[in-house]
């Protein structure tokens, strides 16, 4: 049976259908988002000439899925720009090993690994999706709030990603829960529960479904808000009083990596002056000092200074509280 | 099968161990790959199921099994299961029916619409029914209320369009093959045509009817994109896999319910086996195919029933195609061909690499299934039994665990099947076993009708397995084999939900471009992405029924000459 199966699959390696991994090849795993992954891409390309640059993009959540799955045996050499919340899983920091990239000092204590596992010089924000034309039609009032969402008018209106099965919707509960305190925070939830019109398993789907006027409030992702609006979506983007949640984009390096040169290389040039001057073209949240995302920010229609729209978010806490919210989340509201 | 050497009859035996031997490689090959792509794969998940912190136990089964949730979702998966089923096979048999015994003119028509969900993408259709059927559909606007399609409703005909389908295809499988002569006889004897329905047609379709119904309701319970996008709140066990999976990261949670959803497959298999053993298989030899004679009553009722189905479908087939050549849905209806300019890396190069690997599932998956089916006929009763069940168990995994299954275990150097990962082969071989419940009960179903008389007759006349095959068995089935083969050429083409996990930064296929174009936001441009993909599946489809069509020709010619 071994050798029939050999022979099959040298057969097929003859035929050309494996392709074979060369030495200088470099395999990234990431969860950024296509757009910026092209500019990315290009530009350490031409900066790593002698290293083939192979990048896998997944959603944050099907990517850890396959990290996971592919623990026996991993195949990427780094990841990048990944939810951090997700990487700070035991299971995934396992696999990682340290390694303090070049000009990875910068960043305050919070934005990096104590282990040096991972950094993270951006992120993304949470955001209301609301479709204008939907909320005119139904005499709405433009929420900005969280409490907003709470007026009765607004049943059946709101959807939300499952933080049992969306970072994003992670993102937001924990927001709410470390912003407004534990308590108030879940009873801000159960307030709102009523008005749910559903809980989604994806993240972008709620303003998906918001802007081709499905519902009126979608609670998603800035990104999406401001892609859907650069399409011409009538869609507003609101981020709730008192702070909304975001999330750090983490990188590091895969312990079992065979080519650590250059996933060295590769993570020291995510933190090179191109690098930034990038994410400053499309990152509306930096977290390098000195760094403003002024220009992308105000592009999409932000305060040059966006920490005065972010909740406070206590990265730490938000992973080790992780399950224990999310089952009582289930109990609560799950449906 | 070690008794090779024991025939007693020293003139024959040559031709007997010949016999035995390709009985052997029929059974024995696409076993093989059963077990090395199917069961050994559910082994290695079964593992993660009881694989807890301190080494193996079922914890995480105690687990599960004492959430609320884990039983809301099993009830709701077994009513949706039911409900779709009941559906399925209900409107299934009269569309096959329709097909293979009335006469009424455009049946090509009725064929090739009701196959569209099966070359949809799955982003279609759930565009489809939304932008038809949602709060702000065309429907809903039209009429002037919010139709409320989230939730069971949505759910059910998602799945059900889904599911017909392949109904219509195993189901016709049945009917396809009736003996004409059976009904001429019962005409003679007054038999009325409802008491013809009734004691022939009903039956006879009996064991496609069962086979519909076990895929439809496996189907369903294991669709998770049909959940996701408008199930609403209606959890089902394959969210409830994805919710510990992927965004929990809860790997061995996942798998317990991966295989607790094999439970009620297996289960209901093994009933309706029982079920069949009860009924004599095959018919007499020299069928002479049925030629419906027009019926008004009949054909005009079951003719305008089909009709509305392919409506629908098409309704909600079409509806994507069009929002997909216009600016902005459901803003901005003006024409515009942007959408197809595909500003994702790659463009549509993956849809080349595609047809090379859908092409590879469905030819070897065909083959796979005619030879188990086949050789199954020969092998005794108790030793077939537990192959049909392995054969029938790949529907009940959900592809999402499939394809983690696949990673879990060729991502492994222990085996020599390490090469396979990462290669396109490994990606043929996921799609074809992902549906090789369909193919194999569809040539069964077909494989019932055959008349063994008549490889008895041919085994007489000293033919061997393989001259009879080829010469009896394939023309016979020759139907079914089609269908199977375009079905796994379809699916293969546009399925997503096991592909995605293998697929490499070198190896895309265009079922993970169209996720990528909607991850990145750019749900027209998907759209655009899945019309072109079933332009090309249509185009394909048509170029190899005309291949078939001219190879058929030129074969009766010869035989005239």
């Amino acid at each position: 049976m071994k050798t029939w199966m050999q022979t099959t699959a040298l057969t097929m390696a003859a035929l050309g259908f494996a392709a074979p991994a060369l030495a200088d090849d470099l395999t990234v795993y990431t969860a950024l988002e296509e757009e910026e992954i092209a500019a990315y891409v290009a530009a350490a390309q031409a900066a790593m000439p002698d290293t083939k640059i192979n990048v896998l993009r997944l959603s944050t959540g099907k990517l850890g899925a396959r990290l996971l799955a592919e623990a026996g045996n991993p195949q990427a050499d780094v990841i990048w720009g990944w939810a951090v919340s997700a990487m700070m899983d035991p299971q995934i920091l396992d696999m990682m090993e340290p390694y303090e990239a070049t000009g990875v000092e910068v960043l305050p204590d919070r934005f990096r690994g104590e282990n040096g596992k991972w950094f993270a010089p951006i992120g993304y924000m949470g955001a209301f999706c609301v479709n204008t034309a939907r909320l005119e039609e139904k005499g709405l009032p433009m929420p900005t709030s969280w409490a907003d969402l709470e007026n009765p008018a607004f049943k059946g209106e709101v959807v939300m990603p499952d933080p049992n099965s969306s970072g994003t919707g992670y993102l937001h509960v924990n927001a709410v829960l470390q912003g407004m305190g534990t308590e108030a925070g879940w009873a801000k939830l159960a307030a709102i529960d009523p008005n749910m019109a559903q809980y989604t398993s994806s993240g972008s789907k709620p303003c998906k479904a918001a802007r081709v006027g499905e519902y009126t409030v979608g609670i998603s992702l800035a990104f999406t808000a401001m892609q859907s609006i650069e399409e011409g979506y009538p869609l507003a983007m609101v981020f709730p009083e008192g702070g909304v949640g975001y999330e750090l984009e983490a990188s590091g390096l895969m312990a079992s990596s065979d080519n650590k040169e250059a996933a060295q290389a590769f993570l020291d040039w995510t933190m090179s002056d191109e690098a930034i001057g990038l994410y400053q073209s499309y990152k509306a949240l930096i977290t390098i000092p000195g760094v403003d995302a002024s220009k992308a920010a105000e592009a999409a229609g932000l305060p040059a200074d966006i920490s005065t729209i972010l909740a406070d978010v206590d990265f730490v806490e938000a992973s080790t509280q992780q399950s224990a919210v999310k089952a009582q989340w289930k109990e609560k509201f799950g449906r | 099968m070690s008794s090779i050497d024991q025939t007693s009859r020293p003139r024959s035996r040559q031709s007997l161990d010949a016999d035995r031997l390709l009985t052997l490689a029929c059974v024995g090959l696409p076993l093989i790959g059963l077990i090395l792509f199917f069961a050994y794969p559910m082994v290695i998940v079964f593992l993660r199921s009881i694989t807890v912190a301190d080494g193996y136990g079922i914890g995480n089964y105690t687990e599960v099994l004492g959430s609320a949730g884990f039983w809301r979702a099993t009830r709701h998966s077994l009513t949706m299961g039911g409900a779709t089923t009941a559906l399925s096979v209900f409107l299934g048999f009269i569309l096959a029916q329709g097909l293979y015994r009335c006469a009424f003119r455009g049946k090509w028509l009725i064929r090739g619409i009701i196959v569209l969900p099966l070359l949809a993408p799955s982003l279609v259709q759930a565009l489809g029914l939304i932008f038809l059927l949602g709060r702000n559909g065309v429907i809903s606007r039209a009429l002037g209320i919010e139709i409320e399609i989230y939730g069971f409703w949505g759910l059910l005909i998602a799945n059900t369009l889904y599911a017909l389908p392949q109904a219509v295809m195993i189901i016709g499988a049945a009917l396809v093959l009736l003996d004409a002569r059976t009904y001429e006889a019962a005409e003679v004897m007054g038999a009325s045509p409802w008491r013809q329905f009734r004691d022939l047609t009903l039956p006879a379709a009996r064991f496609g009817i069962l086979n519909a119904a076990f895929v439809c309701f496996t189907i369903t319970i294991t669709d998770f994109g049909n959940a996701a996008v408008i199930g609403g709140d209606y959890s089902v066990l394959a969210t409830e896999i994805y919710s510990q999976v992927v965004g929990q990261r809860n790997f061995n949670m996942g798998a317990v319910v991966g295989i607790m959803l094999l439970l009620p497959t297996v289960i209901s298999y093994s009933i309706e086996r029982q079920a069949m053993k009860r009924q004599q298989a095959g018919q007499t030899t020299g069928q002479v195919a049925y030629q419906p004679s027009f019926s008004p009553l009949r054909d005009l009722s079951i003719a305008t029933v089909s009709l509305l189905i392919c409506a629908g479908i098409v309704a909600v087939i079409g509806i994507v195609i069009y929002a997909s050549f216009v600016k902005l849905w459901p803003y901005n209806m003006s024409f515009s061909f942007k959408h197809y300019n595909i500003t994702l890396a790659g463009g549509y190069s993956s849809l080349w690499m595609t047809i090379v690997v859908s092409l590879g599932a469905s030819v070897g998956g065909t083959i796979a299934v005619f030879m188990l089916g086949l050789g199954l006929r020969r092998l005794p009763q108790a030793l077939a039994q537990p192959i049909q069940i392995l054969a029938a168990m790949p529907a009940a995994v959900p592809g999402m665990v499939l394809g983690l299954a696949y990673i879990l275990t060729f991502n492994s150097t222990a085996t020599p099947l390490y090469l396979l990962y990462g290669t396109a082969a490994l990606i043929a071989i996921i799609n074809f076993y992902h549906y090789h419940t369909q193919g194999f009960l569809t040539v069964i179903t077909g494989f019932r009708q055959l008349p063994p008389a008549l490889e008895e007759a041919s085994g007489s006349l000293g033919a061997g397995l393989g001259r009879t095959a080829r010469d009896i068995v394939v023309p016979f089935v020759a139907p079914m084999l089609v269908s199977v083969f375009f079905f796994l050429f379809m699916r293969s083409m546009v399925t997503l939900s096991a592909v995605v996990f293998l697929t490499t930064p070198n190896l895309s296929v265009a079922a993970v471009t169209i996720m990528r174009l909607d991850d990145a936001g750019l749900t027209s441009q998907a759209a655009a992405f899945s019309t072109c993909v079933m332009a090309v599946v249509c185009v394909a489809i048509l170029s190899m029924r005309i291949t078939l069509a001219l190879i058929g020709r030129r074969s009766r010619n010869k035989g005239m000459a």
